[in-house]
């Protein structure tokens, strides 16, 4: 059993990519043993998921169309 | 007197509308993610579709000054941050206001509490719509909610939204941190309530 209160640390950065490439071996290596950090990361990378599927709202189609009419007009 | 000079003037205005034509289509076909983030930097629809409109015909009158080849998605959401901010979004500003922050497994924690067994990814969707989300995203303080959602629904990345918002990255870094947390402390009470 590891104390699994560090890998907390690295987890977003881990999700974000930009750990090092050794610490993200080590941080895949830890994933792969250990259940509890596992159930965590899936979590956090649903949450993430989750997160941006709920937010988006489509554009307002009046919207598009007074961009539209904002372009140079065409000789 | 070179070539150069010399070349008619018929020409180079056509070359000229040619290369606007092309900028402001390629703009456009940008503008369903630029609305994406302007959406929740500012408060309201209403606001967010002002700021989009501003944002798109001050790019088209300073197209010139768009390097082409560069990030475009970026260039439009840095003149659409510096508008929000034009529009004194700094007075309604409280500096002071630094919520509580829990760790990064805040929400999982709770949900795990609250639930008879341990928490699994579909119980985050069962038990929050997506009002609860969209309200939380609300809550958390401009600063933090500018980097979160120009990364985290944006996809920029952190060297692109320090551009953006004219910060280093390193503060990109640490603002995105606390405002997942700060998200993921206001989803977790709207998920299980806030009495404890």
């Amino acid at each position: 059993m590891c104390n699994c209160d560090e890998c907390e640390q690295w987890m977003q950065p881990y999700m974000d990519r930009v750990l090092t490439d050794a610490e993200r071996a080590e941080a895949e290596t830890h994933l792969n043993e250990c259940a509890y950090c596992r159930k965590r990361y899936r979590f956090e990378e649903h949450v993430r998921q989750f997160v941006r599927q709920a937010v988006v709202e489509p554009m307002p189609r009046e919207l598009k169309q007074k961009l539209l009419e904002l372009r140079t007009p065409l000789l | 007197m070179s070539e150069t000079t010399r070349e008619p003037d018929a020409r180079r205005l056509a070359t000229e509308a040619r290369d606007r034509v092309r900028f402001e289509e390629d703009a456009l076909a940008l503008s369903d993610q630029v609305y994406r983030v302007a959406r929740h930097l500012v408060g309201s629809r209403e606001e967010a579709e002002d700021l989009v409109q501003e944002t798109y015909a001050r790019a088209f009158r300073s197209w010139r000054s768009f390097t082409p080849g560069t990030n475009l998605r970026a260039w439009l959401l840095r003149i659409l941050t510096n508008l929000n901010i034009d529009r004194g979004r700094r007075l309604q500003r409280q500096p002071d206001q630094q919520p509580l922050e829990e760790g990064d497994y805040f929400l999982y924690n709770k949900l795990e509490e609250t639930s008879d067994g341990l928490p699994d990814e579909e119980r985050v969707v069962q038990r929050l719509s997506q009002n609860d989300v969209v309200s939380a995203l609300s809550e958390v303080p401009h600063d933090f909610r500018d980097v979160v959602v120009l990364v985290d629904i944006g996809d920029f990345t952190y060297a692109d939204a320090a551009q953006i918002l004219d910060i280093p990255v390193g503060t990109v870094m640490s603002r995105l941190h606390r405002g997942r947390r700060i998200l993921k402390k206001a989803m977790a009470e709207s998920a299980v309530g806030s009495e404890s």
